[in-house]
């Protein structure tokens, strides 16, 4: 996940780097929240923002309320709400800034539901109220919540990431699985969507869901051939594959092969990456041992 | 070379579209002289009309085939990590150790 300016000094970019940066950082969904403060304490845009100023302001509000920094929070919440005097989206950074962040969840979710009386089609209040949930690490009513979310507003794709990490952190995988599902029908050339539909097919650990996974995989390779967690995970499922008692020795052999496909791609990729020989080796030893049998209980 | 053959072709094909509209034009008027039923262009200058708009837009297209780029719609989710799947800001909770980082 590291920019090349992680441990370097975000204090050396010039304006427009950090601009671009910042906006970089918003469209990934980045969460570089002590970089943004410091790009934010330090840099002085003066007027060259424009209109991305709100967005900055915003994102910084964002990092500040993160790292509890109070005098951040305030100033960024009073020229906001100077700017936007009766905005929604402002009155809820200021409950995310007073209530959340002291815990004050009770009236927190009160302040949301007022908000939503006045406005149902506002999907962020849902999200935050969700998010309360979460906080109070009470899972089973957040997912519930979600679906019924979900149920208005079927196409929000951070929901239904957001609902498939929950059945998954519950072990409902086949649910989870469905959940990826519709975010691979929406965006089918996003491989990323497809690596963790694999993942969790991996994880499900049935001769089908295996096969799945395995083609998942694939997919996941084709759309994008430097992928490294899609190629460990064709290794690993290919070998698994290869390890099921009902293979016949025919599809036994090409999921081996595909296996060694995989894993001189891995090693390409590694080597491009890196000179050091030592590290090199290490992990060539390791593809070697990474078979994973299946238990004999 | 061939850029100039395909001007060369647009400018025949637009002249030949003028021309078999000037013709139309002149029938129009011939008829009306004559004072016969007006039908439509006769069939020739229809054909002319027709082939040169067709030749002028295939040497117009082909003229610039050289500046069109394939549309891959993958190149900007190459660059996308993991990163931007697993954090989600609308959901993001604050009660972590994020207070001690001052």
């Amino acid at each position: 996940m590291s920019t090349e300016l992680e441990d370097n000094n975000v204090l050396k970019l010039s304006k427009t780097e950090a601009k671009e940066l910042l906006q970089k950082w918003r469209e990934e969904n980045a969460r570089h929240s002590e970089q943004v403060r410091d790009i934010w304490m330090n840099i002085d845009f003066g007027g060259s923002l424009g209109d991305e100023k709100w967005q900055v302001l915003e994102q910084v509000c964002v990092a500040a309320i993160d790292l509890h920094d109070n005098e951040l929070i305030k100033e960024c919440l009073q020229q906001l709400d100077n700017k936007f005097p009766n905005s929604c989206r402002v009155k809820r950074l200021k409950i995310m800034a007073k209530l959340e962040l002291r815990e004050r969840f009770e009236d927190a979710l009160q302040m949301y539901d007022q908000m939503i009386a006045k406005d149902e089609s506002n999907s962020l209040l849902y999200k935050r109220k969700i998010a309360i949930l979460l906080a109070e690490r009470r899972v089973a009513e957040a997912i519930k919540e979600l679906c019924d979310y979900l149920k208005k507003f079927m196409n929000d794709t951070e929901a239904w990431l957001q609902l498939s990490d929950l059945y998954i952190e519950e072990q409902e995988y086949s649910r989870a699985a469905f959940c990826v599902e519709e975010l691979i029908l929406a965006n089918p050339h996003n491989h990323l969507y497809h690596e963790r539909y694999a993942a969790i097919q991996y994880t499900i650990n049935t001769a089908e869901s295996l096969e799945l996974s395995r083609s998942y995989f694939s997919q996941a390779l084709r759309l994008n051939p430097n992928n490294l967690r899609a190629l460990y995970g064709l290794l690993l499922s290919a070998n698994s594959v290869a390890a099921l008692p009902k293979t016949t020795s025919q599809k036994k052999r090409e999921n081996l092969r595909l296996a060694n496909w995989a894993s001189t791609q891995i090693q390409k990729l590694y080597r491009e990456g890196s000179d050091d020989e030592s590290r090199i080796n290490a992990m060539e030893g390791m593809l070697a041992n990474l078979q994973i049998t299946p238990n004999s209980t | 070379m061939s850029d100039l053959w395909y001007k060369y072709v647009i400018a025949m094909g637009l002249l030949s579209l003028l021309h078999s509209g000037y013709s139309a034009a002149q029938h129009r008027s011939y008829v009306r002289l004559v004072e016969q039923e007006f039908n439509g262009p006769p069939e020739d200058i229809v054909i002319q009309c027709v082939v040169s708009l067709l030749v002028t837009i295939a040497a117009i297209v082909s003229l610039n085939t050289k500046h069109f780029r394939e549309i891959h719609a993958l190149d900007d989710l190459k660059e996308k990590t993991i990163d931007s799947i697993n954090n989600r800001p609308n959901f993001y909770i604050f009660n972590h150790r994020g207070r001690l980082c001052r």
